[in-house]
């Protein structure tokens, strides 16, 4: 996967890279408007992650020249403004996702694997872990064909630690995935605490003691 | 009340004062008037008799007569004259009132008496007017002059009606187009005509400063625009950076917990700067108000959503929502994070194995939510601040940045909901919304 990271703060750039790096991702950088333009018409990316707030260039037009590509490289919206209007235009306009600065870069992980497979039309949403069959389009938890009933919130966090396997995510990464859209007074991590347990208890009969370990003080990895 | 109507008012006023004033002050006046007609009259009576004495000799009028005196008076008795000899005395020249009795009748005239003397002969001579037929004359006069005057009156009061009509015809567009400015950024600068100085003026001056008003919002949208993206690149670096190292398998495990602590602090960095911008932006009325939003099926969304919450703290939460309801221009995803902080505020201080009802039902035709909990409360002399920004009461916990509730207050506001509060320490807490009317 080729990944066009467009952000003029260099810091930034450098940890998106860093980031997208680990995570097998081939990753280029353009500073300004100009330059990511150049590198558009030139080489054939499946991603570009996009940041409106360029000083040489307005970002939405840069969307509008992804858009006269005979290959149509997915597009993602970081931005800092986080307006209405913008978020409405980019969408508007064709851009695959929108992701308000700050963000999580597991969720910007999570948005891109979201987009692959909607894009490469995975026939199979099918994710097996153990014996469990988690179907991510159905929202559903079957074991050996048998549903496992699990609550909306449930289901997100398992398809998260899933999505997320082998790493360490912190209670606040969890609560920020689902609860992240609503802007309330504080963080209360118990809540989470409460979810995980009563996750564990449904699925504990169907998976291996250790599927999730407690990272003290820390929060929780999913080993597969 | 309006300037117009006031103007009528005062001119409708000043008018019945002036009627008044004629009112009291004419008798008197009219009575003067005819009294000096009267005498006037008398006067020339006089020079009239005393013509004929000196024509037609004394005699004619006091011989033959009893006691050398002479009397007549016209048959209404409204004029007399009498001439009659006296005993010499000082002269006497006057003219009085007096009651003479004529036919067994007492009647009021207005005596002319004079002396003169002829042959030696002193004389006496008295012509009268009767007074009543003045005071019939005025009380007539005094009649019409009311009539007048009230028509007048009413004449001018509805020629200043119409005519302040017309007069303030600018001014009233003026204040109706102020009334139609629901924020600075709607006003539209626009010329009036008129011939008054004054409204033109005032006019161009409320044009001047809303234009003003307006820059200065638009100042601040790009200015909180700025400040937001200023801020938010700064926490965007750290928490990239701070979770490449949570997940970099070479950063010690004594270091993960420093990084979680990071984390935490970093987030309410975001929030606070998420919660300020939303706050300002919602003051700017830069969010749409164009959904209509159910209010029963809003209060079913939040209570859904947050229903973990509560089970987390065995709290039961109560839905008692009635029919449906709905707010025709709202903006669905900020009511939502309003009620949402609100319900959470009650799941937070309330005690374990508490409750909390959320009521909605229809009150003097506006529609009334009222969330319920039986928490800790709040002391009453803490109540009038906990909407104030950044106020933090009592917190159980050290994460919340006190936004919360001001949030919840500048989201209400911006859809005219009146929100109150009303708490007994140890019993509970009630924050009421109270939607406005259709």
């Amino acid at each position: 996967m080729h990944v066009l990271i467009v952000e003029d703060e260099v810091s930034l750039a450098n940890e998106l890279t860093h980031f997208l790096k680990k995570e097998h991702y081939t990753c280029d950088w353009a500073v300004t408007g100009r330059e990511a333009s150049e590198k558009i018409a030139v080489n054939r990316y499946d991603f570009i992650l996009l940041d409106l707030g360029l000083p040489d260039y307005d970002g939405l037009d840069l969307l509008r020249e992804t858009k006269e590509l005979d290959h149509e490289p997915a597009v993602i919206i970081l931005t800092a403004r986080g307006a209405v209007e913008d978020r409405v235009n980019g969408l508007g306009m064709g851009a695959d996702d929108y992701l308000p600065k700050p963000f999580s870069l597991l969720e910007l992980q999570a948005r891109m694997q979201a987009i692959i497979r909607r894009k490469y039309n995975v026939k199979s949403s099918v994710m097996p872990f153990h014996e469990l069959e988690i179907d991510t389009s159905a929202r559903r938890v079957s074991h050996k064909g048998q549903e496992i009933s699990l609550t909306k919130k449930e289901f997100d966090l398992l398809q998260y630690l899933l999505l997320h396997k082998n790493r360490i995510l912190t209670r606040l990464q969890l609560t920020e995935h689902i609860w992240g859209n609503i802007l309330e007074d504080d963080y209360d991590s118990n809540y989470i605490d409460v979810h995980i347990k009563n996750l564990r208890k449904k699925l504990s009969g169907y998976l291996p003691g250790d599927w999730l370990e407690t990272v003290r003080g820390v929060g929780y990895r999913l080993t597969a | 009340m309006r300037l117009r109507t006031k103007i009528t008012l005062f001119s409708a006023a000043s008018k019945i004062i002036i009627l008044l004033l004629f009112v009291v002050l004419l008798p008197p006046l009219v009575q003067r008037v005819a009294l000096h007609n009267t005498d006037q009259r008398l006067l020339n009576h006089q020079d009239e008799v005393i013509r004929m004495i000196e024509r037609r000799g004394i005699e004619s009028f006091v011989a033959g007569e009893e006691a050398g005196s002479f009397g007549s008076y016209n048959l209404l008795k409204e004029e007399f004259i009498s001439i009659e000899q006296i005993a010499p005395r000082e002269p006497v020249y006057t003219i009085t009132n007096s009651f003479r009795k004529v036919e067994n009748e007492v009647v009021e005239y207005r005596v002319l008496s004079l002396t003169f003397e002829v042959d030696e002969q002193m004389y006496l001579m008295e012509i009268g007017r009767s007074l009543a037929t003045i005071r019939e004359n005025i009380r007539t006069l005094q009649e019409y002059i009311i009539y007048f005057l009230l028509a007048v009156v009413l004449i001018t009061v509805f020629a200043d009606l119409a005519f302040s009509k017309i007069l303030f015809r600018p001014l009233e567009l003026i204040v109706r187009r102020l009334q139609r400015i629901g924020h600075p950024g709607t006003f539209k600068p626009n010329t009036i005509r008129s011939t008054t100085d004054d409204f033109i003026y005032l006019n161009n001056t409320i044009n001047n400063m809303m234009e003003q008003i307006q820059a200065a919002f638009v100042k601040e949208k790009e200015f909180i625009s700025n400040v937001s993206h200023e801020l938010q690149t700064p926490i965007a670096i750290l928490q990239t950076r701070q979770e490449n190292l949570l997940s970099d398998p070479e950063t010690p495990e004594n270091m993960l917990e420093k990084l979680v602590d990071n984390q935490k602090t970093l987030h309410r960095l975001k929030h606070i700067v998420q919660a300020l911008l939303l706050i300002s932006k919602v003051e700017n009325e830069q969010y749409l108000k164009d959904e209509a939003v159910d209010i029963k099926i809003l209060a079913e969304e939040v209570a859904e959503e947050i229903q973990d919450r509560a089970e987390a703290r065995e709290i039961t939460m109560h839905l008692e929502t009635e029919a449906h309801w709905t707010l025709p221009k709202g903006n669905q995803a900020l009511l939502f994070t309003m009620l949402f902080n609100v319900v959470n505020n009650a799941i937070k201080y309330n005690k374990p194995g508490g409750s909390i009802t959320i009521k909605g039902n229809l009150l003097d035709n506006r529609y009334q939510l009222c969330v319920t909990d039986t928490g800790v409360g709040i002391p009453k002399e803490q109540l009038s601040n906990i909407f104030n920004r950044f106020k933090r009461l009592h917190s159980p916990d050290k994460e919340s940045h006190g936004l919360g509730l001001a949030i919840v207050q500048t989201v209400a506001q911006y859809h005219q909901i009146k929100l109150t509060v009303d708490s007994t320490p140890g019993v509970g807490t009630t924050f009421c919304f109270r939607f406005p009317e259709k």
